[in-house]
């Protein structure tokens, strides 16, 4: 599979004034759905990123539900594409990173 | 560094260790017998979990389908299903009060699929069940449990801690009086104070590289009480199916279950020569077998050289239609086409780890052999013995998921709370902070894991033999000596360290595996969810035995021994019609 860009945002409240986003390559063998493409960054590029691994992984639980784009999806029912941005929803207390206050 | 002490010390009657449907029902039972009660989950309490994802039916005897049917019939099937090794009075109690568990989650608010005339709609699932039995809704069984677990949960204001990750139990004498647990959010150790513990931590799937588990099931709940000195059982029976999917990678592990929707001569897999082959492994010679002879047929064609490209078979569209498909099972079937999956063509399925048949051995009050600590659900052992059939795995944790509440609850009422040993508190909060302090050099988590999973694979799974086993304990043994000690976590910020809880979660693992390749070593004969290929028959002249694991002493070497099961006329009588 051809190179995926994916922009991920970053807080670490203990730390930082302000969130960033950062942008990640990553070369994963074929298609991904979009949480198991963040699993990839982790385990391969930034093990320094916060994600929950709690989840049901196909679609029941809710617990991956993030903004994709600006739209707030299951991660784990969406194909991870090129130039994709992942944010935790609006007006959420924000843990750190992609870990934030749950419903 | 500065010694780590609890951040916090929690107190509670019943400390619920596991937020799925086992652990629910049980909070709820303690709740109700008056308990002060804290649920424990290292995901979200009553959203992760493995109950929520259920599919396809729970049985239950009402005979609404079949007159015929009642709990003597379900318990005969389960006895048979569990080749002699259920433990008959564990089983008898989950077939007699099923019908009452349904009843209490239907008053809690669940709806189950019904006729016209107002009773339960009941479904053959597969030969396992003598009469129509499993009870549905839709295909989405477990939504409707946990939603009304977690609607009598606020109701009761059952109170709850979500991430926190259970490292060690603790003990005052001979019984538990509480435990040690790391807070993923807050990176704070806690400690708990509780009268009883009730384990209900789900599974061990993620040792293994293809499951259909969530990813969190990790087995921790075997390894916590194997080191509080509690007895597990019958660990050696994993249950390994054939119809998960295997490619493409977005989608795997995730069952299929077309083989309930198969009619009578279908033949719904074939091999990579186009043959189907399922008869050919099949004691009785049937293309649509027992489900765990699904995954040693499909592991035959691999190693002949006959398997898919990713290592498995082909599911062959022509034994299901797609209006099958989404008739019955629209939500699978729409979760696979969303990722590109065409139902009408071949897909490519294969073995997946599903369930442990054993676990923390329980008695008729689902109390593990230490007093105190009891458990429900897929971590416990016994009621299934040698293998689980399809649809009892619900009935089980709402059966002993109400026993288990009622009897902590009681148990915590009568003793004293005790305290543990303010050492060892100290000790386990110390070793759970040092990953924090390692150096950055050695290997993460994830890696170890993978060595791991790939040992469970090749040697523990669906097939078994001695060379395999004594080389992959004798890795496992290396890996605890070598690169455990050696791991590293990719950075030492406490808030939200995933690579931390994975640094306890993979050390729980190797420990836990250690102990399931240990018995499978043991057991010199193939038996339900256990194939040996070095001892391939069914041996009941010296294995209508269970075996039983326990730490030795404080150490982490373990003691297996055996103990008679006896399994009554109905498997002696299916035995004598076998032959």
């Amino acid at each position: 599979m051809e190179k995926l860009n994916i922009t991920l945002y970053r807080f670490d409240p203990s730390c930082d004034s302000e969130p960033r986003l950062q942008s990640y390559d990553i070369k994963p063998d074929g298609p991904l759905s979009v949480l198991q493409a963040i699993r990839h960054v982790y385990h391969k590029v930034d093990g320094t990123l916060s994600f929950r691994n709690s989840d049901c992984r196909r679609g029941v639980c809710g617990i991956c539900s993030m903004m994709i784009n600006g739209r707030r999806q299951l991660t784990c029912m969406c194909l991870a594409t090129d130039g994709m941005t992942v944010e935790p929803p609006p007006n959420r207390t924000v843990v750190k990173d992609l870990v934030f206050e749950t419903d | 560094m500065t010694p780590e002490k609890a951040k916090r010390t929690i107190e509670t009657d019943v400390l619920v260790i596991g937020g799925g449907g086992g652990g629910l029902r049980a909070a709820v039972a303690a709740h109700t017998a008056g308990a002060r009660v804290l649920v424990l989950s290292k995901g979200i309490v009553g959203k992760s979990g493995l109950t929520q994802t259920a599919v396809t039916g729970f049985q239950v005897a009402f005979g609404y389908a079949d007159p015929r049917d009642n709990p003597e019939v379900h318990y005969g099937d389960s006895i048979r299903g569990g080749y002699g090794l259920a433990d008959p009075d564990l089983a008898r109690i989950f077939c007699d009060e099923a019908i009452a568990a349904v009843e209490d989650i239907e008053a809690f608010g669940a709806r189950f699929d019904r006729e016209e005339n107002g009773n339960l709609i009941q479904r053959k699932l597969d030969s396992s069940q003598t009469y129509p039995r499993s009870i549905k809704k839709g295909d989405s069984l477990g939504t409707p449990i946990m939603q009304a677990l977690r609607r009598e949960m606020n109701k009761r204001e059952i109170p709850r801690m979500h991430e926190i990750l259970v490292t060690k139990l603790l003990k005052d004498g001979d019984k538990v009086c509480g435990a040690i647990a790391l807070d993923f959010q807050k990176g704070e150790i806690i400690e708990f104070r509780a009268g009883s513990i009730v384990m209900a931590t789900g599974g061990a799937g993620e040792l293994f590289p293809v499951h259909s588990n969530t990813p969190d099931s990790t087995g921790d709940g075997y390894a916590l009480a194997l080191n509080a000195g509690a007895d597990l059982v019958d660990i050696e029976f994993l249950l390994m199916l054939g119809h998960a999917v295997l490619h493409p990678a977005t989608v795997r592990g995730v069952l299929f279950t077309f083989q309930y929707l198969l009619t009578k001569g279908a033949k719904p897999l074939f091999n990579s020569e186009g043959n189907s082959f399922l008869s050919n492994y099949d004691p009785e010679g049937s293309d649509n077998p027992a489900r765990h002879i699904y995954a040693r047929a499909i592991y035959g064609e691999v190693r002949a050289g006959r398997g898919s490209p990713h290592g498995g078979a082909f599911f062959d569209p022509g034994s299901v239609s797609r209006d099958t498909l989404m008739g019955s099972l629209p939500s699978q079937t729409k979760y696979l086409e969303s990722f590109g999956v065409d139902i009408t063509k071949p897909i490519e399925v294969g073995a997946a780890a599903h369930y442990v048949c054993g676990g923390i051995k329980i008695n008729t009050q689902s109390q593990s052999t230490v007093p105190g600590l009891f458990a429900v659900g897929e971590c416990s052992g016994g009621p299934h013995g040698a293998g689980r059939i399809g649809g009892n795995s619900l009935t089980e944790i709402l059966v002993f998921g109400k026993r288990a509440g009622a009897e902590a609850a009681a148990f915590a009422n009568v003793k004293s709370p005790g305290a543990p040993d303010s050492d060892e508190v100290l000790s386990e909060a110390n070793r759970v902070t040092s990953y924090l302090s390692r150096k950055r050099t050695g290997e993460r988590p994830n890696v170890i894991k993978a060595r791991l999973q790939k040992l469970m694979n090749d040697y523990v799974g669906v097939v078994r033999n001695e060379e395999g086993l004594l080389n992959t304990i004798a890795e496992f043994e290396r890996m605890e000596r070598e690169d455990l000690p050696a791991m590293s976590i990719a950075e030492d910020n406490r808030i939200g360290n995933y690579d931390w809880i994975e640094a306890l979660e993979v050390t729980a693992m190797t420990g836990f595996a250690r102990a399931m390749a240990g018995a499978a070593l043991l057991r010199t004969e193939s038996r339900g969810a256990h194939y040996r290929e070095d001892y391939p028959d069914l041996d009941d002249k010296n294995w209508l035995q269970n075996i039983l694991i326990r730490r030795t002493g404080n150490t982490d070497a373990l003691d297996f021994k055996t103990n008679e099961c006896k399994p009554g006329p109905e498997y002696t009588a299916a035995r004598a019609e076998a032959k």
